[in-house]
């Protein structure tokens, strides 16, 4: 739920109006154009219908600079962002050889695992010694070191639930799970706002599928009496299984679920609920455990808990964690873990590693003190950009925030604003986002120093005015950045 | 000046190509596009009735005779309505109930089969928007209708050409009006809950 004035609806309109029908107009006169070119097709169908790229084409591509920039160094809280230039406004693009050193406010680091820290990184090593790059082979056949039993069994202990099961891709974890959870004549109820992953695992489960209005448990109450009083489509036949899918953090509004109150629905009807911690764990709760912690919900009430570790633990890969029996029917069935090739070992040490640090069994404080610095850094960064008059989504003590553009021509614009004074910011429009909802998302993570947010606060406000993206009144008190870094001198 | 502010809900609706007309403002906005769009075409044609019934030789939907029709057109004035309409009800019309599929291949080819219209709303019938989208070129052929038959005839064509404007207002009334509402009930039947998925004759059934 945004607010927004409402010239900014209709200019951001008007706009994709006028993006749409500059679009038509160039395929109309390349039509035009390629009707007397030979087609080479050869009797093949082409490989998009005609409407199908015209999205990519037409108004991705025009903007294309701005996305998938490559760096040159590990993501930590300065990185090398290589530098690329066009020909063709856009069309291709080419790498230099030249990098510039820039802020980065883009990467899931939530934790600063991302770079190398002092624990991990000579286990790693270690372990890359003694195991090699990869198994080479599936879980079940030669691919199951110790590490990864030792993973599983750590991962449990550290969600609170029984066992767990381990994979090696984070997509993958939500789109192979859920086929395997419910199949045909199952219902599953999902939050309008969940990841692709869990959109796909849906579809291709071949259960019925149906929305519930973003972090609505009021809706969420009013879908599942619809849909058990009418039974599945067709025959009325009662469902054979209802999962709830619900997300901890939403990585595009950096809003927490919540959760008890869907929890308590859900527990009403007798769902079974599906918790997603990609962004939540690790990152929040006072000592990381996420979602469940924070809002002071018992792990043993939420049936299956998903989660990462790409982003607080530095590393590759999902899991799932479960009571013992869906655990042992999900290693027998899925063949996410049947059939692909397990998880790297040196990544299952980064996740060890990373784990022992953050639950304090490394032996030092680092954890505790990661934990509360992202906390700081997320409350501060989230209230100053609030000050000053832009509009950021997302609850307090979410290290996620995304800030409101709207209009599609005000991504450009600040995205390569902010690169040029040196802040590299990720910028998110449709399809990932709803079509005028365009924003620029902001991750901070435990190894921004003050000083950094204050460069970048700075760096954003000068921007947000240039790009004309403070929809709200700024607040008028003496609180600024400025002075609280007078505080710290 | 004081802003407004409006609260924009996410919808439920996972097809992409449609749920952005249920946020706030789409209505004002199409019909600020609507207006804009006929001052471009007076901007365009106002001046040139001249050369008018090339160009509607080309856009003419309903096929009449070019030469009659560009004639009537330019001497009643209301011409740039006529290019304007016409326009517009070619270009609903491709992109509401011709084009299928979505402009993004994320839905895996879902859509590929249903028009917009078909889209909207997740095909629940007789929404508010689209009532809304029903009744436009209703309104529209309304105003033109009026414009029609109250003809502004300017003085100085009145002292050159009295006598063919008195010959053919009588004659090209009743055909104009036929055309306008010929074209309007195509447009109003495609949208009709009853049509929802209907190829006529199979056209526009491929994929």
């Amino acid at each position: 739920m945004v607010r927004l004035p409402y010239v900014t609806a209709l200019t951001t309109l008007f706009s994709y109006g006028l993006l749409f029908a500059f679009g038509q107009l160039r395929d109309f006169f390349r039509r035009i154009l390629d009707a007397r070119k030979p087609s080479n097709l050869k009797g093949y169908a082409p490989i998009c219908l005609g409407l199908e790229d015209f999205y990519t084409r037409r108004l991705y591509l025009r903007i294309q600079d701005c996305f998938g920039r490559p760096i040159a160094s590990a993501p930590d809280a300065w990185f090398d962002v290589v530098e690329r230039y066009s020909n063709d406004c856009n069309k291709t693009l080419h790498r230099t050889t030249t990098t510039t050193k820039c802020l980065n406010l883009g990467s899931y680091n939530y934790l600063g695992f991302a770079a190398a820290d002092e624990y991990c990184t000579p286990r790693v090593i270690e372990s890359l010694k003694k195991y090699s790059v990869s198994t080479c082979s599936v879980r079940v056949d030669g691919g199951n070191t110790k590490l990864h039993t030792e993973l599983e069994e750590l991962v449990a202990r550290f969600v609170g639930k029984h066992a767990a099961i381990v994979f090696g891709m984070g997509y993958v974890t939500n789109s192979a799970i859920i086929p395997a959870l419910v199949g045909k004549g199952g219902l599953i109820i999902s939050d309008s706002l969940n990841h692709n992953s869990i959109v796909n695992g849906a579809r291709g489960s071949g259960a019925t599928v149906r929305v519930f209005q973003h972090n609505n448990p009021a809706h969420l109450e009013e879908v599942l009496r619809e849909q058990i009083a009418g039974g599945q489509p067709r025959t009325h036949r009662p469902w054979k299984k209802i999962i709830v899918i619900v997300e901890g953090i939403y990585s595009m509004e950096g809003e927490l679920c919540k959760l008890p109150e869907v929890i308590s629905v859900c527990k009403k009807y007798k769902a079974y609920t599906y918790l997603d911690e990609a962004h939540s764990i690790g990152a929040i709760g006072k000592t990381g455990r996420g979602v469940c912690e924070l809002l002071g919900v018992n792990p043993a009430d939420v049936d299956i808990m998903m989660g990462t570790f790409t982003k607080s633990f530095g590393s590759c890969g999902g899991y799932i964690a479960a009571s013992k029996e869906i655990i042992h029917h999900l290693k027998h069935t899925c063949p996410a873990h049947i059939y692909a090739t397990s998880m790297s070992p040196p990544a299952v040490q980064q996740v060890i590693s990373a784990i022992k640090v953050v639950l304090g069994e490394d032996g030092t404080n680092r954890g505790a003190k990661k934990l509360a610095q992202i906390r700081e850094n997320s409350n501060f960064f989230r209230s100053e950009l609030q000050k000053m008059g832009f509009e950021v989504l997302g609850d307090n003590d979410s290290p996620v925030m995304p800030i409101m553009l709207y209009n599609p021509a005000k991504i450009p614009a600040f995205s390569r604003e902010c690169l040029r004074q040196n802040v590299a910011i990720v910028t998110v429009a449709f399809p990932a986002t709803p079509l005028l909802l365009a924003r620029a998302r902001i991750c901070i993570s435990a190894s921004h120093s003050r000083e950094d947010l204050i460069k970048g606060l700075e760096v954003i406000s000068k921007v947000g005015d240039l790009v004309g993206i403070k929809y709200f009144p700024v607040e008028q008190e003496k609180t600024t950045a400025v002075e609280k870094l007078k505080k710290i001198q | 000046m004081a802003k407004l502010y409006v609260q924009a809900f996410p919808p439920a609706d996972l097809n992409k190509n449609t749920e952005w007309f249920m946020y706030p403002g789409v209505w004002t906005t199409y019909i600020l596009i609507l207006f804009f769009s006929w001052l471009l075409v007076l901007s365009v044609f106002g001046c040139t009735p001249g050369t008018a019934w090339t160009v509607v030789n080309l856009f003419h939907f309903a096929g009449a005779s070019a030469y009659e029709f560009g004639y009537f057109c330019s001497q009643t004035g209301c011409f740039s309505i006529r290019v304007w309409l016409v326009l517009f009800r070619l270009i609903t019309y491709h992109f509401f109930h011709w084009k299928k599929g979505t402009p993004f291949a994320d839905d895996q080819g879902m859509y590929n089969g249903l028009t917009w219209w078909e889209q909207m709303d997740n095909g629940k019938q007789l929404t508010r928007n689209r009532k809304f989208l029903i009744v436009v070129p209703v309104v529209l052929n309304v105003i033109d209708s009026t414009t029609v038959r109250e003809l502004t005839v300017y003085p100085h064509q009145l002292y050159c050409l009295r006598y063919l404007i008195a010959l053919h207002t009588t004659d090209y009334q009743q055909p104009m009006l036929f055309l306008n509402t010929l074209a309007v009930s195509v447009l109003v039947v495609a949208k009709l809950p009853n049509m929802h998925k209907v190829r006529i004759f199979g056209i526009n059934a491929e994929n």
